[in-house]
């Protein structure tokens, strides 16, 4: 809002600024005055993230409790950092922990490269019925619940006859099915091929309509100078879709703490446990289902500080490479 | 793992309902319920004021239809309207909210593990001078076993079992509990040999596999191993019977010292899972055996093409029902109490126990407990058990000249139907409630699966034959007599207190297990023992003493205070 201002300032005249100046105090109030009615939308949004966002963060307390559910918040036993301590000093959590990172970051570099690539291709098609055919076919499994989405891919890798062996068979890239859930290498790949198929679509209308904003005028220029159609998307579309581009990346690397837990519980097995369990799982099976609420918080606080901490670093680099940034 | 209790208590529910074909009667025929016995001096008392009763009930369920004839004839004659509240969604979730909000239903269904929570919270009221006061028949009822419903950490009695009371004589005729299950076709086609190893059972299997490599078009599956979840005993607890010992869960007790051991690590396993290592390399067990979940599992079994598998018959009951239905009944399943060697004595089959811990309880929020006790008072006579079991007299059976109850097979048919029981049966507030079984004092068994001439009536020529074959007339007598339960039997009812040592431990313990005994299985024969080794070590790893230490000090408790 202060730039607004100073920018504002910059178009009055030497007398009215020093006005301006003095009475900073009292612009600022008179803006609000005129956006009124703006302040007042909004504040049911602000009411709904203190009250949902900002309220729960009280019940991080239970952290540093042994916490036991019906009694009252002063008789339950504090135990200091006892929970974080047994977090950190147990290998599953470490490796749940890296387990989520990882397929986070092979989730985001698939779905982001994935979805801009579908954007691009999907600007230079003409034909608009197609497009749209295109456009609806690959973002409808987005509305598909992760049940039935993993009960399509363990079908599809089944050894009994499920594509995926088949079709690696007919082509005599392998001779005999392979056992595609019970390998721990192959599940980070599973997973990530699986969120890509369902929420490509999805991904991409963001980009298309980013793409949609170009000005065409850049695109005729740009054919004056006889760019051919991969330098109009390299010089043109790209640049104009970057800033789009790097928002959802830095609101991405927030979130990179949480890889999902559905696929990875259903989908998941003993074989793989190595490999499938994140963070999500550890929770509930440690956590939850053992009434043991403290650990789950515990747990909670661990991710929400490095997703917290991940952001503001996403922001920083942003920042400094000049680029557009979200805070 | 742990073997539940509620395992047991569907299974025994099961055993009326499917195997036996039991059936009611006709669901059009409705007459007016004037034929059901008059009411009793205690049920006229109850009577008096018309009263709502919450239920949760923490498994999915079906409500019964508004206008169920039995629900119908609760209200009429004793005022009680049941409502009740089925599981959505995880359990363990579901009571956390509940347990946190501090507000519940009159009455909850717990087990087990479910207990612990509600008490725990300080949810569950005691019941000892509630019955004592308002309900003789309860009282009766759970005389014999006044010490064993007691809590073992403060000794109240909260929880009323569901099952494991019985009265008169009675014969079991379907095992419902755990053994290794063969189709009875291999068991036809080797010409109705007694299978009493490890090895015969495999042979059997796989001479049968060789000779026909597909059924009904499909792939023959040797054996099955369930690793999902919960059910996960399909793949941990064969080695405490294979070398004689009943179901305790993860340990072996030692009958004469009553000390349990912790037996996943110990060479007795290993030759099990040795043997499955080779069944494996040959192609008997299906690669996608640890991978599959529940309900592949079921899809598989109902195919009619698996040989055998390890489980506790109500696990799978539903798939035999439905090759039952198809009417492949020889590619149904007969259990087989095996061990490593002939001289190890099986014991698969146990004598019924008192499912403690495990049944309705009521909670603090009940308005009127002296009403809902009396309630279930009035339930566990038999006037009552007669309604819940069997039906109304005339419509769902009628009583021949011995005085013995029978059935038509239309009324079997309806018993078996799902959507005729929601409308013609109370088989929710049966199922859960404190309940007789057994035999009445007129001989007759508290329900139709339990009634020798109705079970062998419901049975198809096939079996009859089958069973002739080995001279039997009842499928338990496939297993061992049940010989008399040790004192503190079974240990995995035991509650090893959420959120400690040893609960952590046990989580701990059950994931090792799940991660390495399929990889066991699946590596090639040379890498068995490196794979077993590495699995020991991370065994080791776990706090195994800290598990043992609460399993006998447990074992210990109930000893001394369930004589």
């Amino acid at each position: 809002m202060a730039n607004n201002i100073s920018a504002l300032n910059n178009n009055k005249s030497p007398s009215a600024q020093v006005q301006l100046q003095a009475s900073l105090k009292t612009s600022k109030w008179s803006l609000l005055k005129n956006q009124k009615q703006l302040v007042f939308m909004s504040v049911p949004l602000l009411i709904y993230i203190l009250l949902f966002s900002y309220a729960p963060i009280w019940g991080w307390l239970m952290a540093f409790q042994n916490y036991k559910p019906a009694k009252s918040f002063f008789n339950q036993k504090w135990v200091g950092l006892q929970q974080f301590e047994y977090l950190f000093k147990d290998e599953a959590f470490i490796r749940d922990f890296v387990n989520t990172l990882c397929m986070s970051v092979i989730n985001l570099v698939l779905s982001f490269v994935t979805a801009i690539i579908l954007a691009l291709l999907l600007n230079e098609i003409k034909n608009m019925f197609f497009k749209r055919t295109i456009q609806t076919i690959s973002y409808l499994p987005h509305f598909l619940s992760w049940i039935i989405v993993c009960g399509i891919v363990s079908t599809c890798l089944s050894t009994e006859g499920g594509i995926v062996n088949e079709v690696l068979m007919a082509l005599g890239i392998i001779d005999s099915p392979v056992l595609w859930l019970s390998e721990g290498k192959y599940f980070w790949g599973i997973v990530g091929a699986a969120n890509v198929w369902k929420e490509l679509g999805w991904n991409t209308i963001i980009y298309i309509a980013a793409i949609a904003s170009i000005d065409p005028a850049q695109y005729e220029a740009a054919e004056m100078d006889g760019a051919g159609r991969f330098r109009k998307m390299w010089n043109v579309t790209l640049p104009g879709i970057k800033s789009t581009i790097i928002i959802l990346l830095i609101m991405n690397i927030g979130r990179v703490m949480d890889a999902g837990f559905e696929i990875q519980y259903i989908l998941g097995n003993g074989l793989v446990s190595d490999w499938s369990e994140t963070i999500d799982i550890y929770v509930l099976k440690y956590g939850i289902k053992q009434f043991n609420y403290s650990l789950a918080t515990a747990a909670g606080i661990i991710r929400s500080v490095i997703s917290i901490v991940l952001l503001f670093a996403a922001n920083f680099v942003a920042k400094k490479l000049g680029e557009e940034r979200l805070i | 793992m742990l073997g539940k209790k509620r395992l047991v208590s569907l299974c025994l529910a099961l055993a009326m309902m499917g195997s036996v074909m039991a059936g009611c009667g006709g669901a059009s025929e409705s007459k007016d319920s004037g034929t059901a016995p008059t009411t009793t001096a205690d049920s006229k008392d109850a009577a008096l004021d018309p009263i709502e009763i919450s239920f949760f009930i923490s498994d999915p369920g079906q409500a019964p239809t508004a206008d169920n004839k039995i629900y119908k004839l609760i209200k009429e004659k004793l005022g009680v309207t049941c409502k009740f509240e089925f599981l959505v969604g995880d359990k363990d979730q579901k009571i956390g909210v509940m347990v946190a909000g501090g507000d519940y239903p009159d009455v909850v269904f717990v087990d087990t593990f479910t207990n612990p929570k509600f008490t725990g919270a300080g949810a569950l009221i005691p019941l000892e001078d509630l019955i004592a006061k308002n309900a003789p028949n309860l009282q009766k009822h759970y005389e014999p076993y006044k010490n064993k419903v007691k809590d073992s950490n403060d000794g109240h009695f909260y929880v009323m079992p569901d099952y494991g009371v019985y009265y008169n004589d009675y014969q079991t005729n379907i095992w419902q509990g755990a053994a290794f299950w063969i189709q009875k076709a291999v068991l036809a086609d080797a010409g109705y040999p007694q299978v009493k190893t490890l090895d015969q059972y495999f042979d059997l299997i796989e001479k049968y596999q060789a000779k026909y490599p597909e059924i009904d078009g499909q792939k023959t599956i040797g054996f099955e191993v369930l690793s999902d979840g919960w059910r996960d005993f399909c793949l941990k607890n064969p080695p405490e019977h294979l070398i004689g010992h009943p179901n305790d869960g993860q340990v072996v007790v030692d009958p004469d010292t009553n000390v349990a051991e912790f037996f996943w690590d110990k060479d007795y396993a290993k030759t099990y899972y040795k043997k499955l290592n080779d069944m494996y390399n040959k192609g008997l067990i299906d690669p996608e055996t640890f991978t599959m979940n529940y309900d592949q599992y079921m899809a598989k079994l109902s195919s009619g093409r698996v040989l055998g598998t390890f489980d506790q018959f109500w696990n799978f009951s539903n798939a035999d029902l439905t090759l039952k239905q198809q009417n492949k009944i020889e590619r149904t399943w007969a259990p087989c109490a095996i061990t490593l060697d002939e001289s190890i004595q099986p014991y698969y089959q146990d004598r019924n126990v008192l499912n403690v811990n495990t049944g309705f309880a009521i909670t603090t929020s009940c308005e009127n407990p002296e009403r809902v006790i009396k309630f279930f008072d009035t339930l566990v006579t038999e006037e009552w058990q007669r309604i819940l079991g069997w039906g109304i007299e005339g419509e769902d059976y009628s009583v021949d000249s011995n005085g013995e109850f029978v059935r038509t097979p239309e009324q079997r048919k309806n018993y078996d139907d799902q959507s005729w029981r929601l409308q013609n049966m109370a088989y929710t507030l049966w199922y859960y409630a404190p309940k007789m079984e057994g035999s009445f004092a007129d001989g007759n068994a508290c329900t139709p699966g339990f009634q020798p001439k109705e079970f062998y009536a419901s049975l198809s020529d096939y079996d009859k034959n089958f069973l002739k074959q080995y001279g039997y007339e009842t499928w338990t007598q496939f297993l061992n007599e049940a010989p008399e339960n040790r004192i503190s039997y079974p240990a995995w009812g035991i509650d090893l207190v959420d959120g400690s040592a040893a609960s952590m431990a046990n989580t701990k313990i059950g994931e090792v297990g799940t991660k390495f005994l399929p990889k066991a299985i699946l590596s090639k024969p040379a890498d068995f023992d490196k794979v077993w080794d590495e699995y020991v070590t991370e065994l080791h790893k776990c706090d195994i003493q800290a598990y043992l230490d609460r399993m006998n000090d447990q074992l210990k408790w109930r000893a001394e205070n369930w004589k």
